[in-house]
């Protein structure tokens, strides 16, 4: 029966994904993340403002892609390994709110990077993002909620490696949440004022990682043989 | 000792087992007549004789307790035991082997089990939604699954109780986050109800086909996911596209893949809150709609705890 299991898609803030670092084996061998809120992760649910994708070389058909949402931002890649995710990309204007599942990945290079595979990427409504929202934010309160309590094997890993500032990540929550209440009305939604969010966010992110693109070609690669082997 | 009478014998044993005496000579005749001169199937033979006997001694079958032990289907977890139970027949599958009879799942209120009749067990069919003894069934394990067969020994009875099915009618919250193989506007092979892929069914090869239309998708909540199936309606209701809309969309574009794309777009990635019911893997979906609250309101009421 196990043959059908499939990995749950997590929802996780770009904040805290993008603080993840650690791998940890599992049973059945899969690698996943490791959280900073001690639970394992290796695919998520996303949804968020894509702001903008870019071919890392010319026709190479790999596109790179930063979504955000209102606590940080995610990066992923997509090329021709997913051939549906990459189709629809192509489609989307950015920015526009879409919805995401994707593998997770661990990138390290000069630094740890965490970057999404996705499995598909497709535009969706406003009030989508904020059921999103508030979803993400209750099971980041209930992760928190246990790495208060202590004692579960994970959670005593994501306290030593990590060791994270609970109180932080509570603050991140609330940020998020006050996104969705100062968020305009579905019915007066603007293109205009969805423009202006996304400058804000586009500010806060760090633009450059050198020789990122090139290492990664590479680890595509073998990653993606990996996955079809397996 | 000839097969009548060994089947006398073992029905004398039976009711002695439950505290009756009988004649084992009456019995005797009474088979030999049925099975030889009436040529009446033996399990059925046995059958009128037991019924005979229960009224002639004015007691219920159920005292007699020679079956075998009358389990629930969460027990049944071993292949090759005797079991007896009593439960509701599920569904009914379309079964392609001579050798089978009926096909299909049964369950009570502890599980859902796919049971087999066999052709040669020679039983009465049973029914979709009744309720049946199936007496002195074998269970087996086929793909890693248990069920349960029924054989020549075997009894089905239908039974005035109506099993309850377990609970299993779900209700569920949470994103569509995969649309699977074999969704939107499909093809069936009209003998079987099997989905064809490129133009091939897997029981009978090239077959006429007529078109379905369905999502196979996943609805994960964060925490665990279910795989459903959403038929024509529940299509239809979310997307207003049903199944003429979907072929006028193939024919206009010249391609079936069109549905499929549409679907995806319009469902893929929301949240949705259904009602379902679990087969064997897939929940079958009964009520599905998109989800819809205040997400401010909520937002607030969190923000306030966090506060708090
Ligand atoms: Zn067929």
């Amino acid at each position: 029966m196990d043959r059908f299991k499939r990995s749950v898609a997590r929802r996780v803030f770009a904040f805290e994904l993008n603080e993840a670092t650690h791998r940890i084996e599992s049973e059945e061998k899969l690698v996943q993340l490791l959280l900073p809120t001690g639970v394992p992760c290796s695919r998520v649910f996303i949804v968020g403002v894509l702001l903008d994708r870019e071919e890392t070389r010319p026709d190479s058909d790999f596109w790179k892609i930063r979504v955000s949402d209102p606590t940080g931002v995610f990066r992923g890649f997509i090329g021709k390994f997913q051939p549906d995710a990459l189709e629809s990309l192509l489609k989307i204007d950015p920015p526009e709110i879409v919805a995401i599942v994707s593998k997770v990945r661990l990138f390290e290079g000069n630094r740890t990077v965490v970057t999404l595979r996705p499995e598909f990427i497709v535009p969706v409504e406003r009030d989508v993002m904020n059921y999103w929202i508030v979803e993400t934010a209750e099971h980041t309160l209930s992760r928190i909620e246990n790495m208060k309590k202590g004692g579960k094997e994970l959670v005593e890993e994501a306290w030593r490696i990590y060791n994270p500032d609970l109180s932080k990540y509570e603050e991140r929550v609330k940020e998020a949440l006050e996104a969705v209440i100062s968020s305009p009305k579905v019915e007066e939604e603007e293109v205009e004022e969805e423009k202006e969010e996304v400058e804000e966010v586009e500010v806060e992110e760090f633009e450059e990682v050198p020789e990122f693109s090139d290492e990664f070609e590479f680890e595509e690669e073998e990653l993606d043989l990996s996955d079809i082997l397996g | 000792m000839d097969r009548i009478q060994k089947i006398a014998e073992e029905i004398v044993e039976k009711f002695k087992k439950s505290g009756y005496e009988i004649n084992r000579k009456d019995v005797y005749k009474r088979l030999k007549l049925l099975i030889e001169e009436f040529k009446v199937p033996e399990s059925e033979a046995i059958r009128t004789v037991e019924n005979y006997l229960i009224k002639e001694l004015d007691i219920s079958r159920d005292k007699l307790v020679s079956d075998s032990p009358l389990v629930k289907v969460e027990d049944i977890k071993t292949p090759g035991q005797w079991v007896s139970l009593k439960a509701k027949v599920v569904q009914l599958w379309d079964s392609s082997s001579p050798n089978v009879s009926q096909v299909g799942l049964i369950g009570d209120e502890t599980g859902i089990i796919k049971f087999v009749i066999w052709a040669k067990a020679n039983k009465p069919e049973v029914e979709e939604g009744k309720s049946y003894l199936f007496a002195n069934v074998v269970t087996d394990s086929f793909g890693g699954r248990m069920q349960v067969n029924v054989n020549r020994n075997s009894r089905i009875e239908e039974i005035d109780e109506d099993i309850q099915l377990p609970p299993r009618e779900v209700e569920a919250v949470g994103a569509l986050v995969a649309i699977q193989q074999n969704s939107g506007l499909i093809r069936r092979c009209k003998k079987c109800n099997r989905v064809l892929t490129k133009g091939i069914c897997p029981v009978h090869g090239k077959t006429e086909a007529y078109d379905d239309l369905r999502v196979k998708g996943v609805i994960d909540d964060g925490e665990s996911y279910y795989e459903v199936i959403l038929n024509q309606d529940n299509i239809k209701y979310l997307t207003g596209i049903g199944l003429e809309e979907a072929i006028e969309m193939a024919k206009k574009h010249y391609d079936r893949e069109v549905v499929l794309s549409e679907l995806k777009n319009r469902l893929l990635g929301r949240y949705f809150r259904f009602t379902g019911r679990k087969g064997e893997r897939y929940f079958i979906v009964n009520e599905i709609d998109f989800l819809r609250y205040d997400g401010k309101e909520k937002a607030e009421e969190l923000l306030s705890k966090l506060s708090g």
